[in-house]
């Protein structure tokens, strides 16, 4: 029997598979909620166009007995049956899922695996377990799937949002992509560095860090924040015929709140328009609030003197045009002299629309840059969690 | 008229477009629909001289370097995620500008922190490399990556090379352990 592992793709007949095939599931999870598994027939674009072959408890058969779902059979607590021969021209893909419903993600799984029978023998198996993932509540596990000929692929990708967003994914709304930006024009070449570097520093994971020492011998080096999203609403209208309007176009507020190494402290965001100052402390300034995410380069946050900060902590508020940060792709580059850091904002919390992205420490003049990507409901309550104790009112742009 | 190559494929680029000046390569793929680490592909050349390796360090044209020193060969830059629809990273070559010394043009598709994001060519949709015709905008040859390479993460795609006084194009479709710097040092590049 082959192992395959996450990403892994083939043909079918590599496998010893021609027309039918079984395909049998064990799932298991200690994390208390029940799971449900499940068949997309899907077509060559992804979607769900027929939903006669969504096949799932409640609909355990497609027409033609294309996919069936057996229940338990070699071994296993669930089997697909599967003849290829029977499904109609425009269904291309099949995709196995399983999704939690009540407690636990898919980091609460045991050893799992997909393995495809024919004929009564098992020719490959993808195992996977808790350790694979992290907060997904939705897995596409495997898919068979035809390009010139038949295929399989070892998926192992899912989602936060569960079965929700992986019907989402299936077909509910397709977020059209906005139009492609055109190509940044190459930079100024700046003097080759000696050697090659290859560096580009990603902070992905919550809690990362890097550390970048301030000039010595008097040159302080600013830090240039830029914040930069997509706007996947372009185009899209609401309303019954789309006759409601344009859906607005998502807008994110960047800004940080500071202390200074003297004690002074502030707040520097569009909202009140306190945009702060470049000649003056705290020598901290945001250019300009981009409302649509149109502008090419985002919203940039500088700081002149990192050598006079105690700490920043950099935030990115949602202000309208989106219900959460989950399809506008946010991503916070750090640059400070040569060295520049990438945040993906990858994790949202769609209740939320408060998220402190990044706090910048001076220690003893070295600056930590640490990943945070925590969500809050507004500023008191993240302040309430940083500890700078502003005083705070309701504001409108 | 594209052909769509498989690993070891080949197209001659004099039998479809005679007389041909001017390609782009483009590098494109799907942003990332599923939850995690955002798929980073960057697209890199190597200008090889007959040794099979580059003469200096300048040779090597990639996200940190995207311009060759007589500006025949150009990078748009680096494109972190895939969002954007068309090409995400592309590479203008002029290939009557290129000069002598260089006899082939290796291109490479790698993924950055394939190894702490636990990311390979399978998992990404629609990653594909497209040779284009700048003269007449006419796609000339296409490789999709996440069929054949799936299990990769780094990949020699093709190259562009010197025959007599012509350029041919063959599709290598080669994977490498090791990322980009494995596959820089493997061209002569000092990292």
């Amino acid at each position: 029997m082959q192992e395959l592992t996450r990403g892994q793709k083939g043909k079918l007949t590599d496998i010893g598979v021609s027309d039918a095939l079984d395909i049998a599931l064990d799932v298991g999870s200690s994390g208390g909620g029940s799971l449900d598994i499940s068949c997309f027939g899907v077509d060559a674009d992804g979607k769900l166009s027929d939903d006669r072959f969504f096949v799932f408890f409640n609909q355990k058969s497609a027409p033609g007995g294309a996919i069936e779902m057996v229940g338990a059979a070699h071994g296993a607590k669930e089997c697909f049956r599967l003849q290829l021969g029977k499904l109609p021209a425009t269904v291309k893909r099949l995709i196995f899922t399983v999704a939690i419903d009540g407690a636990g993600t898919m980091g609460d799984f045991n050893a799992s695996s997909v393995r495809v029978i024919v004929g009564g023998n098992g020719v490959a198996r993808y195992a996977f377990a808790g350790s694979d993932f992290g907060q997904e509540k939705a897995l596409m596990m495997f898919e068979v799937y035809f390009k010139e000929v038949w295929r399989f692929a070892a998926v192992g990708q899912g989602f936060n949002g569960g079965l929700s967003a992986l019907l989402k994914h299936f077909g509910g709304e397709e977020a059209t992509k906005a139009a492609a930006p055109p190509p940044k024009p190459a930079p100024a070449a700046a003097a080759p560095p000696p050697k090659v570097n290859l560096g580009k520093v990603t902070l992905d994971k919550k809690g990362s860090k890097s550390t970048v020492n301030l000039a010595k011998g008097g040159g302080v080096q600013q830090i240039h924040i830029n914040l930069n999203w997509d706007n996947p609403n372009a185009g899209k209208k609401v309303g019954l015929f789309g006759l409601g309007g344009t859906v607005p176009a998502p807008d994110l507020d960047l800004g940080c709140m500071f202390r200074m190494s003297t004690g002074e402290k502030g707040v520097i965001q569009p909202l009140g328009e306190r945009f702060g100052s470049k000649h003056a402390l705290p020598y901290i300034f945001l250019d300009k609030d981009d409302r649509t995410g149109a502008s090419s380069d985002g919203e940039n946050l500088y700081i002149l003197r990192p050598d006079l900060i105690d700490m920043v902590m950099v935030f990115a508020l949602v202000y309208e045009g989106t219900a959460n940060f989950a399809n506008v792709n946010g991503r916070l580059t750090i640059k400070n002299g040569g060295q520049e850091i990438f945040i993906p904002i990858n994790n949202p919390d769609p209740r939320r629309t408060f998220c402190s992205i990044c706090t910048i420490a001076n220690k003893n003049g070295a600056i930590e840059i640490t990943k945070e990507e925590r969500y809050f409901s507004d500023h008191e309550d993240a302040d309430g969690v940083y500890g700078f104790g502003f005083r705070w009112v309701a504001g409108q742009k | 008229m594209a052909v769509s190559l498989s690993k070891g494929g080949n197209v001659s680029l004099t039998k479809t477009a005679p007389g041909l000046e001017r390609v782009l390569v483009g590098l494109g793929w799907d942003a990332r629909a599923s939850d995690g680490s955002a798929f980073d592909l960057d697209a890199s050349v190597f200008l090889c001289g007959e040794s099979g390796k580059v003469r200096s360090d300048s040779d090597f044209i990639f996200y940190n370097n995207l311009r060759s020193t007589d500006g025949s060969v150009e990078h748009t830059g680096d494109n972190r995620t895939g969002a954007g629809d068309g090409d995400d990273e592309s590479i203008r070559v002029e290939l009557t500008r290129v000069p002598a010394y260089v006899h082939k043009i290796v291109f490479a598709v790698t993924i950055q922190d394939a190894e702490t994001r636990r990311q390979n060519f399978g998992m990404v949709s629609r990653a594909l490399v497209r040779v284009i015709n700048q003269d007449n905008n006419d796609e000339i040859a296409r490789y999709e990556l996440s069929e054949d390479s799936s299990m990769e993460t780094a990949m020699t795609f093709a190259e562009l090379y010197r025959h007599n006084s012509e350029w041919k194009f063959r599709a290598i479709g080669q994977g490498t352990e090791g990322g980009l710097s494995a596959l820089a040092r493997q061209y002569g590049v000092n990292l």
